[in-house]
């Protein structure tokens, strides 16, 4: 419940320029606490994992792309 | 209702302490792990950060790890007791190997948190406890300043070096 606003605000914060990976890094921590808080099953855990490992891929991503445009 | 309110921040405290000397530790603030990190951590430095600071954010954006571990196993010990923890572990290990991260900082970080909780559901803690106080610890580090916490870890990090 707590959590909620959180992530919530979070999302609002995230108006930074180059540097709003961090601001989604802790979203994305909320986001999974919500998804175990609201479906407290075993299985649950697996889906919060996959959702986590696959976030911060996603920014590696993200932030790699930017770091080789730059080189270039 | 207060009660609940000064176990999360002590759950906060307790999460941010583990985390942070489980990835100092684990020297992540070295160096930039995979490219992004390093791009993150030359953004931070050049916005006024810490570089070894700036490095560390970035290892945590870019791969699971003692911060994603606490909380995973926190997730864990929440829906399925200690074997939820150790779960948490293995997925985090599978994570951090998907993520080219050589690291065992998320891995080791999830069975260490995982009997940290264990031990505190002892004394009174709950499981959701952690949950929100390491939304809350990643939150300051990560969420509030970049600069601020860049340097902090920096000042933490030379202190181990």
């Amino acid at each position: 419940m707590s959590i909620a606003l959180y992530g919530a605000a979070r999302t609002v914060l995230e108006k930074e320029t180059l540097l709003k990976l961090p601001f989604v890094n802790v979203m994305n921590f909320g986001i999974a606490g919500l998804i175990v808080f609201i479906l407290p099953h075993p299985l649950t855990l697996v889906a919060a994992a996959a959702y986590f490992v696959g976030s911060t891929l996603e920014a590696n991503a993200i932030a790699s792309a930017i770091a080789r445009r730059k080189q270039e | 209702m207060l009660e609940e309110f000064g176990r999360i921040v002590v759950a906060t405290v307790i999460a941010w302490i583990l985390f942070l000397s489980i990835d100092i530790f684990w020297r992540l603030p070295q160096k930039g792990g995979v490219s992004g990190a390093d791009a993150i951590g030359t953004a931070i430095s050049r916005h006024g950060g810490d570089r070894n600071g700036g490095w560390m954010m970035g290892n945590i954006i870019c791969s699971p790890d003692a911060s994603a571990g606490t909380l995973l196993a926190a997730c864990g010990v929440f829906v399925a007791g200690i074997p939820g923890g150790i779960a948490a572990a293995v997925l985090v290990y599978v994570g951090n190997r998907i993520c080219h991260d050589k690291g065992y900082a998320g891995t080791s970080g999830a069975l260490i948190a995982t009997f940290i909780i264990a031990g505190c559901m002892q004394i009174g803690f709950m499981a959701s406890d952690f949950i929100a106080g390491m939304v809350l610890a990643i939150l300051t580090i990560q969420g509030l300043s970049h600069t601020h916490a860049s340097r902090l870890i920096g000042y933490f990090w030379r202190w181990r070096a």
